[in-house]
């Protein structure tokens, strides 16, 4: 069967109204044909799996045809934002949802900025987009309304100009009115770390989204309109009063998110002998990309759709005005590291200039941070020559260098087409198989920060289990790095569920506390609440599982309780799994790089920590029995059949 | 030797020189809260992680033992970014 007829099938089955008075419509979008089509997401969906990440796998599980390929234009690419987004403070975001062509299992990325609000305010939480337009387009939302533009006037601009030349030929206001999402020039190129930019720094990151967006012939979404509120059951302001102050009286956002942004994090990643360095042969940095020495360059900090936090630091080299990349956004954590120590970069203002130009360029910093930090060990060993590099000897440390690979892999100009593959370089022959040894990549996505895991088991087991790949922003049970909760048995068997072991480098019950924290994510990015703001990811003070239920009950009407919720988290875990494994994923998928298993780490106070296998495995095994999966990974029958009657109810 | 300890720019980013003995990190803090009783209170917020000689402790933090002329720093960890 092929899409049209699955959408077809599917848009016969969905409600035509809405099922509470803020719901947004979902609308079926043809670029081959340019009809859409529109519908509700139903009532069982929404309390099965909610709306944005959650509902993005209830469109995906339907219309997915795996006997194609992920760049093939028939598999739709998904746009959601969550029950909440738009509405509450913090909930800015949504995801994006398909095939991955960078790692071959499911696409399915989180971005904030003003676009997933935004599309709230045009009534619409969902977009699906399938067919390849005959040309290049842009689609324009205006007040709730689709109209089509030529996109070819637009294609080969990279972030910077497609915001100029938007903003010009439109004439909305950033932020006040008008939102987009774009590929630049690396996207066009089918570039497998290209993402979709969702702001001057914002991304849809992982998965290869930009060269997904691109194989529809789509080179941007644009929404004009006002903002306003939304018509609820129940008030909801007084309430978001009360999240606010929550959110503003967590000591790490007052302390450290506001006044800094994540760069925070560098440093007790370096003390801890955990900072992933030349593509993880070491693990400790220099103290000359602390945070402390990115204040000069700070002038101050934004943020997204009413989020009082305003956790994005700005940046601005001092250079003269001419030097397009002398200020940007950022730089986060994940970029500070991928771009520093995993290169071999000690330069401040170096991270700083390669950050915006990665902004420019469209790249997701993760993958392809990590791709060049690959080829640099690859070339260190010998397994990669200047035969294979076509002439560049290739060595850490060289931030000249690192700029012109970034400009290379965007045109996908000699070298740069082999960085271009991202993880697939041996798949596709551009390395020997010899190569695999030392990418860090789990389920084909290579890391997503640059926190080496060896220390950490509960990290370790979340960067595995992870459905899109190794990625950390899934499942990270982060306050194992806060010793005070882990001094504190009590109130760390409250957070997660049960007890669980305080020293960091044990194996012992960690699987509660990823299961916990797998949950509670998958909800917040259901509901569409930043994860930095979400209890346990940065705090265990944040707003969690009973503010996302008052709030739910508030906007919708929808009782939903913490527990239930807690269920609706593993529903969304569950549906992806199910997912992959049409994809051909199973419990060998669910894995760490070799290095970690076979080289012991060599800084720090926990020298010689490493993963072992029999303890991974024995801890992987543990963590399906309290999943309700199989020893391959997939819901138990039982539960597989109770999820597939609810997706395919009608 | 006395112990000196890093105090983070929340904190006022000085470094603090505790003379009296002390041969545990919980002891450390009782000693710190005399020192610069304004600190004291503060030192309870669970962002604060604490390092010995540059290395990061994350459990069994107040009986750790300390050496004279160990420097210790308290590191404020937040712990997930992206």
């Amino acid at each position: 069967m092929g899409i049209r007829d699955r959408v077809a099938r599917l848009v016969s089955e969905l409600p035509k109204e809405p099922q509470y008075p803020a719901q947004g419509r979902t609308l079926f979008v043809d670029l081959e044909t340019g009809e859409i089509e529109s519908a509700y997401t139903p009532r069982r969906i929404l309390e099965t799996l909610l709306s944005g990440r959650g509902a993005n796998m209830f469109y995906l599980y339907r219309l997915l045809d795996e006997s194609l390929s992920p760049l093939h234009p028939d598999v739709p690419l998904i746009f959601g934002s969550g029950v909440l987004t738009g509405i509450v403070p913090s909930a800015a975001r949504g995801n994006c949802t398909s095939w991955a062509p960078e790692s071959g299992v499911i696409l399915d990325s989180n971005c904030g900025d003003y676009f997933p609000s935004f599309l709230r305010m045009n009534g619409i939480d969902h977009l699906v987009l399938y067919g390849r337009s005959p040309q290049w387009s842009l689609m324009l939302i205006r007040e709730g309304e689709v109209e089509w533009r030529d996109g070819a006037p637009y294609v080969g601009l990279d972030n910077i100009d497609m915001r100029d030349r938007i903003a010009a030929a439109l004439g909305g206001v950033w932020t006040r009115d008008m939102s987009m999402v774009n590929i630049t020039r690396a996207g066009e190129n089918g570039v497998l770390t290209a993402g979709i930019m969702g702001g001057p720094k914002a991304i849809y990151a992982r998965g290869g989204t930009g060269a997904k967006m691109a194989s529809l012939h789509l080179k941007a979404i644009v929404t004009l309109g006002h903002t306003h509120e939304f018509p609820t059951p129940q008030p909801y302001k007084a309430y978001n009063r009360q999240i606010a102050q929550k959110l503003l009286g967590t000591s790490v956002v007052k302390h450290a998110l506001s006044r800094v942004g994540t760069p925070f994090l560098y440093r007790p990643s370096r003390l801890l002998g955990a900072m992933g360095t030349k593509n993880n042969q070491e693990t400790t940095w220099t103290d000359a990309l602390d945070a402390e020495h990115i204040d000069p360059y700070r002038p101050g900090m934004e943020g997204c759709f009413r989020c009082p936090v305003n956790c994005r630091p700005q940046n601005d080299l001092h250079r003269d005005l001419s030097d397009r990349y002398g200020r940007g956004d950022g730089p986060e954590y994940v970029t500070l590291g991928k771009f520093g120590p995993n290169l071999g970069i000690d330069n401040v203002e170096a991270v700083i200039r390669l950050n915006n130009i990665c902004n420019d360029l469209g790249f997701d910093t993760a993958s392809t941070g990590s791709a060049i930090g690959w080829a640099l060990e690859l070339f260190q060993r010998g397994i990669i020559t200047t035969t294979h590099t076509r002439g560049l000897e290739l060595h850490w440390g060289d931030p000249e260098l690192v700029e012109r690979l970034l400009f290379m892999t965007a045109v996908r100009e000699g070298f740069g087409d082999v960085l271009a593959a991202g993880t697939r370089a041996v798949e596709q022959g551009h390395y020997s198989s010899e190569a695999l040894k030392y990418r860090m990549a789990v389920k084909g996505l290579m890391q997503s920060d640059p926190h080496d895991a060896r220390i950490l088991k509960a990290f370790a087991l979340g960067l595995a289990v992870a459905t899109r790949g190794m990625d950390h922003l899934r499942n990270r049970v982060t306050l194992e790095i806060n010793a005070k909760i882990n001094d504190d048995p009590a109130f760390k068997e409250q957070l997660y569920g049960g007890p669980v072991s305080a020293a960091p480098n044990s194996y012992i019950d960690k699987e509660l506390a990823v299961r916990r924290c797998e949950n509670i994510y998958a909800v917040g990015d259901s509901v569409g609440m930043c994860r930095f703001t979400t209890k346990l990811f940065n705090s265990p003070s944040l707003p969690g599982l009973d503010e996302f239920s008052a709030q739910i009950a508030n906007v919708t009407g929808f009782s939903l309780t913490p527990e239930e919720l807690d269920r609706i988290g593993l529903n969304v875990m569950g549906v992806e799994r199910m997912i992959n494994h049409r994809l051909g994923v199973t419990r060998k998928d669910d894995t760490l790089p070799d290095r970690w298993f076979d080289e012991p780490n060599r800084h720090g106070a926990y020298k010689g920590e490493h993963i072992d296998r029999a303890e991974f495995d024995a801890l992987l095994s543990r963590f399906y029995r309290i999943s309700n999966l199989t020893e391959e990974g997939i819901p138990i029958e039982s539960w597989r059949r109770e999820l597939e009657a609810t997706m395919n109810a009608h | 030797m006395p112990i000196s300890v890093r105090l983070p720019a929340m904190l006022g980013g000085e470094v603090v020189t505790i003379t009296e003995r002390v041969e545990t990190i919980g002891q450390l803090v009782a000693a710190l809260g005399r020192a610069r009783p304004g600190v004291s209170g503060q030192l309870q917020d669970a962002i604060f992680n604490f390092a010995v000689n540059d290395e990061m402790l994350l459990h069994d933090v107040p009986r750790h033992p300390l050496n004279d002329g160990d420097v210790v720093e308290i590191v404020p960890a937040i712990s997930g970014g992206c």
